[in-house]
């Protein structure tokens, strides 16, 4: 049975825009792999051609300097530990602010989330303040808190959203077979808001991963600092080794496709949800 | 569940626990001896990362016990500097010692009263070690709260194989010469010069138009109004460069872009400080040893005037333990005394305000420290004149002069009204 002509047009058109996004959105990362093994001469000269020779040393001299490797480490104490403390507290707010009703609930859903349009830079003084007068400058802590408490408004908009289109039935029957508070929360309402969670987690963690601004205030050591500001150390005040940088950005952004490969679904289904049902 | 539960719970209490145990052991870690932090804008890639970190190793030994330097590393400036702001708007220096760059920004940081004045600790001898003119441009309402370190000039780089292949012999000397060598260069199919509008200052551009200007105007230019005819004439200049004497894609291009087009022998001529001439890739060049160093041909009433500016600055934290004090100025006076300074210049042909006898051994670096005395007198860029902000706003305003969109007189308009007076 032959296809119609137009459906034939319709498909080949999806197809092409849809290579024409996916090409979009995979060049600039592809540019930057090939770039990191190239030489600077061969970045500055030729900025798309193809390596001579691959230059793996990059991926040696980014490893190199900088101690890449400790600053990866803390990246990810700092992200992981972001992300459990954040998932913990906005998950716990979430569940009292879609699923309980009191006296100001909408102000207080209203002020928490309005946190989302305050730019974080205007933060920067009252945390650098807070943070050294609680002797905690230039540790990891430091910036876990900071991070967890930066990311509790884009979470609690996730996951109320989340938790409000879990239907109210199955936390009747929970109370009919003698569920109390707690239990509601954690064996019910928690687990059927994973999916939820986990985008929140998502944002939490590549805004953790990613942070610059909030690390390069709060830190002073090799000890205490994360990875986005090792990539700083490619360049000095006039000069950048571009090649052996782009071989640490390679290096910092594998965590956050693997995160996102593995969790993707949870991702998507998670935005979903909340966006038509919140 | 509840084991569960619990099990989270201690896991969570032990992650929270370990970075404040770390922070705990580098407290009690501490001796008597006098800990000072230099926030270090030189670490990283930088060229004299490595002899300042000798440098303050070697200071280190010779005071164990007594006084211990560490290097903070600042790797990125910009994000640098506004720590420093958000610090001192928190009632606290950075560290105890911190290095910056002067310019009209960095200059609002004299106001803190957490910042040491050098006036009452330079001695004569002390004075002596530094160039007086930098000392001046360092100081403030009478404050000296920085230290003069580096400095640079910002000189034309000639190819001189290129002009060779054109006829041109020797770097111009007039106006009418310069665009004559321009004018053959084109005809022959080479991008006279490296000129570009991209990134927070339009760099290499900027570089040219602080050459016009002074030409023009004189070294005190940068005390007039920007809509001054000097300026609107510098302004028409600098878009001829671009519109005539260029690449295609100056507008919009940044500094790796327009240095690119120098170092593949796409342009002949280009413009930059002592720490390009250090480059790997640069050497790599073959007309590396015919490039030569000089200032641009006077197309104003002054002559002779070379562009510099003061790289970096150093501060210290005023403290109210005069021991720690005095360790300060200790390691200051270690850090800028001529063999330590020479030995960073060595190792990065980095230029001073500090008087040395060291020469470089690389021809290129030479012609600096060369052009630089062949000078009649100095005068800042644009940027260490005005400051980030009208920097910023002159190149984003120069994209919009080379495309014709606005007049030199209304460029020079809004440039000026970014400046504070």
């Amino acid at each position: 049975m032959k296809k119609p002509l137009a459906s034939i047009i319709g498909n080949t058109l999806k197809w092409i825009l849809l290579i024409s996004l996916l090409s979009l959105a995979l060049l600039p990362l592809l540019w930057l792999l090939v770039s990191s093994l190239r030489t600077n001469l061969e970045l500055q000269t030729d900025p798309f051609g193809w390596p001579q020779k691959f230059q793996w040393v990059n991926y040696a001299n980014a490893l190199a300097m900088a101690s890449l490797p400790r600053l990866l480490l803390n990246s990810v104490v700092v992200a992981v530990v972001t992300v459990v403390l954040n998932s913990l507290v906005t998950s716990m707010g979430s569940f009292i602010l879609a699923r309980e009703h009191f006296k100001g609930r909408d102000i207080l859903y209203t002020i928490l989330t309005a946190g989302v349009l305050v730019p974080v830079i205007s933060f920067m003084v009252p945390y650098f303040s807070m943070i050294t007068r609680s002797g905690l400058y230039n540790t990891l802590l430091a910036l876990i808190l900071v991070y967890t408490a930066v990311n509790i408004p884009v979470s609690i908009f996730l996951v109320t959203a989340f938790m409000k289109s879990i239907p109210k039935e199955l936390e009747e029957a929970a109370i009919m077979d003698g569920c109390g508070f707690f239990k509601r929360f954690s064996m019910i309402i928690l687990p059927l808001s994973r999916s939820g969670i986990v985008t929140a987690a998502t944002f939490c963690f590549i805004y953790s991963w990613n942070e610059f601004v909030m690390a390069m205030l709060l830190t002073s050591s090799i000890e205490s600092r994360t990875i986005q500001l090792g990539i700083k150390f490619f360049s000095s005040q006039f000069i950048t080794d571009y090649s052996s940088m782009y071989a640490a950005v390679i290096i910092t952004i594998i965590p956050s496709i693997l995160g996102y490969v593995f969790l993707h679904d949870k991702i998507i289904g998670g935005l979903t949800t909340g966006g038509v049902k919140g | 569940m509840m084991k569960k539960s619990r099990l989270i719970a201690v896991l969570l209490l032990l992650c929270l626990l370990f970075p404040l145990g770390a922070q705990g052991q580098a407290e009690s870690g501490q001796q008597k001896e006098i800990e000072l932090r230099w926030a270090s804008i030189w670490v990283g890639n930088d060229s004299k990362a490595p002899a300042v970190e000798a440098l303050v190793e070697e200071f280190n030994t010779k005071n164990a016990g007594k006084i211990k330097v560490v290097i903070e590393p600042q790797p990125d400036y910009n994000a640098y500097e506004q720590k420093v702001r958000t610090s001192l708007a928190a009632g606290q220096a950075p560290a105890d010692i911190f290095t910056i760059k002067f310019n009209p920004t960095t200059a609002t940081f004299y106001q803190s009263n957490l910042l040491m004045d050098f006036q009452g600790k330079l001695d004569d001898a002390w004075k002596g070690t530094f160039d007086a003119g930098s000392l001046e441009q360092s100081t403030v309402d009478g404050m000296l709260k920085s230290l003069p370190m580096e400095t640079a000039i910002l000189p034309i780089w000639y190819n001189m194989d290129a002009m060779k292949s054109v006829g041109v012999n020797a770097m111009p000397a007039t106006e009418q010469q310069m665009f004559s060598a321009f004018d053959k260069l084109k005809a022959a199919g080479i991008a006279p010069t490296s000129q570009m509008t991209g990134d927070t200052n339009a760099w290499t551009s900027m570089i040219w138009f602080s050459h016009f200007a002074v030409s023009l105007g004189g070294p005190n230019v940068w005390d007039k109004p920007f809509t001054d005819p000097a300026f609107v004439e510098a302004a028409n200049l600098i878009k001829r460069m671009i519109q005539e004497y260029s690449t295609a894609d100056a507008v919009g291009l940044g500094a790796g872009g327009s240095g690119g087009h120098f170092l593949a022998g796409r342009t002949a001529v280009f413009s930059n400080g002592p720490w390009y001439a250090g480059r790997a890739d640069l050497a790599a060049t073959p007309f590396f040893d015919s490039i030569k160093i000089g200032g641009l041909p006077a197309v104003g009433e002054y002559e002779d005037i070379m562009i510099s500016r003061l790289q970096a600055n150093i501060c210290a934290a005023s403290s109210k333990d005069a021991d720690k004090e005095q360790a300060i100025v200790d390691f200051l006076k270690f850090l800028t005394s001529p063999s330590s300074i020479a030995k960073i210049a060595e190792t990065s042909g980095a230029m001073f305000a500090i008087k040395t006898d060291y020469r470089p051994v690389n021809n290129l670096q030479k012609q600096f420290y060369d052009a630089n005395e062949a000078a009649s007198t100095t005068a800042f860029d644009l940027e260490a004149a005005l400051g980030a902000e009208v920097t910023l706003e002159f190149a984003q305003q120069l994209g919009a002069l080379a495309l014709d969109r606005i007049s030199a007189e209304e460029f020079c308009a809004l440039v000026d009204r970014k400046i504070e007076r």
